[in-house]
Order: structure tokens, then C-alpha cells, then sequence
């Protein structure tokens, strides 16, 4: 009897490993000379013209071309275009395209795909949340609510050759056509395919969409008609996985090539030996802040705004709870885009910051703290409420899931929040104009609502300056005005760290998303 | 029979009307709004207002629901706010994903659970009931996002013998459906065993014993099939409810199905892809309803006695 078990057993044994026996540490049929990179989330669109999220910015960025790019100094150099003139103060630009590029369709990219390319962004009938991006071209608010037939600032000189006219001088506008928004794409294919261009592009980069299985994995195969360096790689096998610790799992079978690393597994990694030197990581052109609403008491006050900064040990969460995953940050500019001295900021001061909260009248003691759901996050907001309720506020904390919270933050119903903003393009304005010009309360991303004529001057006055030097300036005076009265509380600027395979060779970290074109990557 | 089975599917459409209702008006009471996810970070509130005019959000909620209802009469689900999808052939792409996960599930949590659910109970109060009985608390308790990864953590990452995660063939089924089937096979073993033990204590068991039947017909005849009636009606129930998705393990092991569709879609307040998961969640669960009582009209006697009267 106790044979007969034992033989049960060990058929079934035997069985199971047959089944499995094909599987090895590599994903079924691995094609050579593609790497396997993971994303979190299915991207909602590859179109460029509704593309707002990561993922999608970060594929179409090897499906598409613009006019110009950034290279890794974070400079603006050609893409598209062969070179361009700016004149009239920085109001007119004038562009002339490369010869003989192609979208993978075989049709020739002309000035005339530009020009639809931007309109489409504009058109009242599409309804594109990119808008912002070229509504600086003179005409574009007309022609976006259907007051006007064409986009009057775009004016096409021949095949080759179109005109750029601005509605006032904007000096990051060629940052702005590095973006994904301003990507070419073929008006041809684009009417055909209509509303599913979206999950089918064709576009002129270095790689074209293989397949897209949707939630499971996106290939993208080497476009071989490339206009410029071909990459080195075959394509690129994007897979789709949501958890961290499954994706953790693949990459150390070897079935991711690289992984960002969560934060879960931060430390473990930091202290392998078998991992470390294969970390890489890069600054992070971006800015973790505390809010206030400066909208309604009690942090209308500025006093007890300081009163906040002064109470929180930024630098000993930086260390402990964060990990040293980030930079301290001295005011919302990141230290790779600011070229003057960091404002001052308020120290780690627990009596100072008690002494203020008792010498202002409160109506209100208690404060509404609002974070999403995210288990990071919520850890972090324990600590906050822990050294301010110290100081003497009374913070109550409102968790709710992304969508509540945005809709929540653009309405104003916070009192405070926890918050970060990624740079679209690399220059001091994308972290100033958004979050603390007046004129852009709620969603267009001045979430403090915060109101000051003298920083909207500054700013003003830096978007339209040519000097270099001046504009700096400009950005230096609002900057500072911006750390004293402290609408926020600025905590780090977050590394990127990525871990790689070591047969993979010349894997780079970009700090914009949309700067990753995969040329270098090789095995 | 058949005037039943026709009057049971007739029923299904005002049942249906009536959790769209429900579903709707839930939806939108939800804090949060779907245009601030479709936008991104920045952007000019006549933007935003043009989308919600495009989604038709801004428009009365009662013209909304019989806007809805009308496209569903047309067989149309509408297009997801986000991917610009249609909303019925993403359900119908994931739907045989997520078949093929509860089908796997309850391939291995049935006969598994049934049959340690009969060992406990003919082997009531000895060592092996009691282990078993322990583990099956164990199996109802331990939560999936647990198990899961243990069981990746120990298959795939020290073993090397099964993908960790994916949509595919029955490699990457294994780990997924191991997972699911462990709270099911808890259920199930005990409630086995508290149908097998009542039946095994009723008077026509006793005769039976006293007519001398073997062990073996007596019990599978007679109180193995006596006993399969609660049982089945768990196994419907389970079933029922993996078809519409199991959001925990299929997030885990990235499996394409339709728990992870529907998590999507209410996290991104994406209101055509909710409604058409519920929607269809609600059909399959009364089909599978449907089912068990038909099963029933085969295994209980008594049911199809009556079953020319209802």
C-alpha cells in the first residue's frame, strides 16, 4: 500500500515537471536581440496628441520625432529639423527640415505634416488636453475655439521650409517642441485609422509598434529606414506588470533586462554585492512638496506656513524614512536647472515654529491634510502629522485614490497636500510659471492657489527675455519670493534609480521621460 | 424544464435594468471626477470643460443613464474615456482570460476540497480531521496577495519551474489558479464535511447500513450524492464570483483578465468600462446561477418532482 503511494506520488511528480520542464529562467520563444523592460500600466493612448501619462510619453518617444530634441546636457539640438532661425525678438522662428525622412508608411515628412500635426493638437473637434503646449503660436486660441479656419501663425515657405509666429516672445517655445505633443504624424494615416491611431501609430522614430496586447505587453520593432543613427538593438519588449515584487521577481530571472527599482527593495539592492555596481541612477528634474491652500485660513497666513517648514526635520526624513533617495530641495527649481544661489530656507526649528503657532490667532486649529492612497505616501503624511501636530496643529488626514484627490486639490478643498511635479521640458519655468503663476490656479497646476503680482512679473518677464543671464535673474527674484513666503514646503528632488542586467551595455537614466529614444542600449 | 430555463433568462433583463440603475447612480456619487485623470497636470479649465461637454458629463444624470441604456439596447458598451476603446471588445478580449483562471481554479479547488472535505468527516475527530480541518482555516484566512507570492516566490524565483507572471498557456495558469483555488478549497472542505456528517446521521443512512451495504456505495451512492447538493450550490457561487474577476491575484501575476479591468476602470472613474463590467459581471453570475439549478434538477430527485409545477 505504502508503494502504491509512494508510485501515486511520484507519477505526479513526474507529470508536473514534464509540464513545466520547457520553462527555463527566460520567457517562452525570448526573440534574440531584444530587451525586456517592464511598465507598471497599460498606457492609455500612443497617440501623441492625447498622450499625458509616462508610459505613453516614454514609448511614442520611440515611435515619433519632433522638430528638435533634447541631447543628455539637456540641450535643445535638432531632430526634424535641419536648423532654424529666430527672429524678431524671439517672436518668429523659421525651420528647415531634413531631407529624405520617412514615416514607416514610406511617405515623406513635409512641411505640410507639420503644420496638420499642430493643428490637430488645436482643432476644436479634437478635444487634446496638449493644448497648452502650442497655444503660444499666434492664432491658436482662435482657431482652438472656432473662431478662425486656420492656424494663422504657421505659415508653410515650401516643402521644406514653414514659419513659426508667436502671439509674444516665449523663449522655452523650442523646449515646448521637444515635447510629445509636437511629435510629426501622418495626416494620411491618421484619417484612415481614425479613432484607433491611438493603438496603432505610425510614426518616424526608431523603433515601430510591433504589437500591443493590451495590459500584457507592447513590441517595438527597429525601424531600419531610421533617418538618423539606427539603435543597436533588434526591439524593445515592454511588459506590462503591475506589481512590484512580481516585476522584482522576473528581473532576477533574468526576464526583465531592467527595472526601476521600487522602494520596497531600495536597500536590499543598495547592500548587494551582487547588484550594486549595477545600479544606475540619475538626478530627477523634479520637486516633492508639501502645499498650503493660500487661498482661506488658516494657511492664508504665511506666518504659519513658515511655522510648518520651521516644524518638519526635512533633512532627517530625507535620511531615515526616504532613504537618501533624493536631493534636500531649497525651493521648487531643481539644482540641475538652477544656475544662481538656492534661496534661503527655513531650518528644522521645533520652538520657533511653536512659539508661532501660539503667537497667531487660529480660527481653525485643525487642518486637512489630503494624500492618495498611496502606501508611501501615507507613511510619509504619518510623519508630517506627527512633527506638526508637535508645533501644535491638529492635522487630520483625508486619504483618497487619484482621481478624488485631483478633482479635490483643483477645487481647492484642501488645506494642505502632499504633491510632486515632473518637468515637461528642462528650464526654470516649467517649475515656476505652472505652480505659482496666478493665473494658473487649480488645474492648470497652481494647486496652492497662490497669488503674489510680483512673482507673475518675474516670471513674465523671464518667459519673454532673450539674455540668458537676465532671464536667470528674473527666475532668481521669483524664486526667492517664492522659498520666503512659502506656498509650499519644498522636501527633495527624487533620484531615478534603475537596475540592470550586466550583459546589458550603455543603459542610460534620462530625467525627462520622452528623452529615451533606445539608440544606445546594447548587449 | 424548458418554460423554466426561458423564464429564469426573461427575468435576467429587468434584473439588469435595474443594476445599471443602481451601478449608475452609484458611479456618480463617487467623489472624483474622470476629466482630471484624462488631462494631465496641466490644463485650462475651457479644456477641461470642452471633455466633459465631448464625454457628455456636464449633461443631467437622468439624460445620461437613458443616453446609456439606449446604446446598451443598441448591443454597444460604449468607448472607454481613457483608450478611446470600445468598451465590448475589451470585455470580450479579457473575458476568456478570466474563464480560463476560475475554470483552472476549479478544476483544482473541486475535487481537492470535496474529497478532503470527505476524509475529515469519515474520519471525524482523529488526527488527520483535525489537521486538515486547521489547514482549511488556514487556506480561508491567509489573504491571496500573500499566498500568491509565496507561491511565486518559491516556483518561480527558487525553483525556476513556472513563469511568474503573464497571460498564456497553462505555464502561466498554474501559479494564478494555484492561488485562487486555496480559499475555495478551504470552503469547500468544510463545508463537505458539515454535509457529509449531517447526511451520514440520517435514518435512511442507517437503514442502509443496516441492509449491509458496502462501505464503498454506501458512501458514494448514498451519502456522497445526498451530500452534493450544498456543495454544488458553493461551487456555483465561488465560480460565479471568479468570473468576475479576481482583482488580487490577477494584478499579481499581471494576468489580462477581467478583475484588473474593472479595478481600472473605478479607480480611473472610467464610467463606460464600469458599467460594462458590471454589467456583464451580473450576466455571467445569474448564467452560472442558472446552472447550479439546473445541476440540481439532475442530482435531487425532489427538484425535478416539482420542476413540471414552476
Amino acid at each position: 500500500m505504502k508503494l502504491n503511494r509512494l508510485r501515486h506520488f511520484f507519477i505526479f511528480f513526474a507529470s508536473f515537471s514534464f509540464l513545466t520542464s520547457c520553462y527555463s529562467c527566460s520567457p517562452v520563444n525570448r526573440p534574440d536581440g531584444y530587451i525586456y523592460l517592464r511598465l507598471n500600466s497599460n498606457p492609455t493612448t500612443l497617440d501623441p496628441a492625447f498622450i499625458v501619462d509616462v508610459a505613453g510619453g516614454n514609448i511614442s518617444s520611440k515611435l515619433f520625432n519632433g522638430l528638435v530634441k533634447l541631447d543628455e546636457n539637456l540641450s535643445i539640438v535638432p531632430d526634424i529639423a535641419e536648423s532654424w532661425e529666430i527672429e524678431d525678438n524671439g517672436k518668429t522662428y523659421i525651420f528647415h527640415l531634413k531631407h529624405g525622412v520617412f514615416f514607416t508608411n514610406n511617405q515623406e515628412v513635409t512641411s505640410s505634416d507639420f503644420k496638420y500635426s499642430f493643428k490637430r493638437i488645436l482643432s476644436p473637434q479634437n478635444t487634446s488636453p496638449n493644448t497648452w503646449v502650442l497655444d503660444k503660436i499666434s492664432g491658436a486660441k482662435d482657431y482652438l475655439n472656432g473662431r478662425a479656419e486656420d492656424l494663422a501663425g504657421f505659415e508653410i515657405i515650401d516643402k521644406y521650409t514653414f514659419r513659426i509666429r508667436l502671439e509674444r516672445p516665449f523663449i522655452p517655445f523650442l523646449n515646448l517642441l521637444a515635447m510629445t505633443a509636437a511629435y510629426v504624424v501622418p495626416q494620411e494615416e491618421v484619417e484612415r485609422r481614425g479613432a484607433d491611431f491611438s493603438s496603432s501609430p505610425v510614426g518616424t522614430g526608431p523603433f515601430m509598434l510591433g504589437a500591443w496586447k493590451h495590459n500584457n505587453e507592447i513590441v517595438l520593432a527597429r525601424n531600419n529606414n531610421y533617418f538618423m543613427d539606427k539603435a543597436k538593438v533588434d526591439g524593445i519588449i515592454y511588459r506590462i506588470i503591475p506589481e512590484d515584487l512580481t516585476a522584482v521577481t522576473e528581473f532576477e530571472l533574468g526576464n526583465l533586462d531592467v527595472i526601476d527599482i521600487p522602494a520596497s527593495v531600495y536597500a536590499k539592492y543598495r547592500k548587494s554585492s551582487k547588484w550594486q555596481n549595477l545600479i544606475e541612477s540619475a538626478e530627477g528634474l523634479n520637486t516633492y512638496y508639501l502645499g498650503f491652500n493660500c487661498s482661506r485660513p488658516p494657511f492664508d497666513n504665511s506666518n504659519l506656513r513658515k511655522a510648518a517648514a520651521f516644524a518638519i526635520d526635512r533633512k532627517k526624513i530625507l535620511e531615515t524614512f526616504y532613504e537618501k533617495r533624493g536631493v534636500p530641495a531649497s525651493g521648487p527649481v531643481p539644482d540641475t536647472l538652477r544656475k544662481w544661489d538656492p534661496p534661503d530656507t527655513y531650518e528644522y526649528n521645533p520652538e520657533k515654529a511653536r512659539r508661532i503657532v501660539e503667537e497667531e490667532w487660529m480660527r481653525r486649529k485643525d487642518v486637512e491634510f489630503y494624500i492618495t492612497s498611496d502606501r508611501e505616501v501615507a507613511d510619509m503624511a504619518e510623519i508630517i502629522q506627527f512633527y506638526l501636530e508637535k508645533a501644535g496643529f491638529e492635522i487630520k488626514i483625508i486619504q483618497l485614490e487619484w482621481s478624488a484627490y485631483k478633482s479635490a486639490l483643483n477645487k481647492g478643498e484642501a488645506d494642505m497636500f502632499w504633491m510632486s511635479w515632473w518637468a515637461d521640458y528642462p528650464d526654470p519655468e516649467n517649475f515656476l510659471f505652472p505652480l505659482f503663476h496666478s493665473s494658473n490656479h487649480g488645474s492648470s497646476g497652481n494647486r496652492t492657489q497662490y497669488t503674489n503680482r510680483e512673482v507673475d512679473s518675474f516670471i513674465n518677464k523671464g518667459q519673454a527675455s532673450r539674455d540668458l543671464q537676465e532671464r536667470n535673474r528674473y527666475y532668481m527674484q521669483a524664486e526667492k519670493i517664492i522659498a520666503k513666503e512659502s506656498p509650499c514646503i519644498f522636501f527633495w528632488h527624487k533620484k531615478h534609480f534603475a537596475l540592470r542586467q550586466p550583459y546589458l551595455k550603455d543603459y542610460r537614466i534620462y530625467p525627462i521621460h520622452n528623452m529615451d529614444k533606445g539608440l544606445e542600449v546594447f548587449f | 424544464m424548458k418554460h423554466y430555463i426561458f423564464k429564469r433568462l426573461a427575468l435576467l433583463f429587468p434584473l439588469l435594468l435595474g443594476i445599471t440603475l443602481v451601478t449608475f447612480a452609484i458611479t456618480k456619487a463617487l467623489p472624483g471626477d474622470p476629466v482630471y485623470s484624462i488631462v494631465g497636470e496641466r490644463a485650462s479649465p475651457e479644456v477641461i470643460e470642452k471633455i466633459r461637454k465631448e464625454l457628455g458629463t456636464e449633461r443631467g444624470i437622468i439624460r445620461q443613464y437613458i443616453g446609456y441604456v439606449s446604446l446598451l439596447l443598441k448591443g454597444e458598451m460604449g468607448r472607454s474615456y481613457y483608450t478611446n476603446r470600445r468598451v465590448l471588445d475589451d470585455i470580450l478580449a479579457k473575458l476568456p482570460n478570466t474563464f480560463k483562471l476560475a475554470a483552472g481554479a476549479m478544476l483544482i479547488a473541486v475535487p481537492i476540497g470535496i474529497l478532503l472535505g470527505f476524509i475529515t468527516a469519515i474520519k471525524k475527530n482523529t488526527l488527520v480531521d483535525r489537521i486538515i480541518s486547521g489547514l482549511s482555516v488556514l487556506g480561508m484566512s491567509v489573504p491571496v496577495f500573500w499566498s500568491g507570492l509565496i507561491l511565486m516566490l518559491f516556483f518561480s524565483l527558487e525553483l525556476k519551474l513556472l513563469p511568474p507572471s503573464g497571460t498564456g498557456d497553462i505555464r502561466y495558469l498554474l501559479l494564478p489558479a494555484v492561488t485562487l483555488s486555496l480559499p475555495a478549497i478551504a470552503t469547500l472542505v468544510r463545508v463537505t464535511r458539515v454535509t457529509v456528517l449531517d447526511i451520514a446521521n440520517k435514518p435512511f443512512v442507517r437503514t442502509a447500513r443496516a441492509k449491509g451495504i458496502g462501505k464503498f456505495p454506501l458512501n458514494t451512492v448514498h451519502i456522497m450524492k445526498n451530500a452534493l447538493i450544498p456543495v454544488v450550490t458553493v461551487i456555483g457561487l465561488e465560480f460565479g464570483s471568479y468570473l468576475n474577476g479576481a482583482v488580487l491575484t490577477e494584478t499579481i501575476f499581471g494576468w489580462d483578465g477581467l478583475g484588473r479591468f474593472t479595478m481600472e476602470g473605478i479607480l480611473k472613474r472610467d464610467y463606460p468600462v464600469i458599467m460594462g463590467c458590471i454589467i456583464t459581471g451580473t450576466t455571467v453570475f445569474v448564467l452560472v446561477n442558472l446552472t447550479v439549478d439546473i445541476v440540481y434538477y439532475f442530482i435531487d430527485p425532489r427538484v425535478r418532482m416539482h420542476g413540471t409545477d414552476r
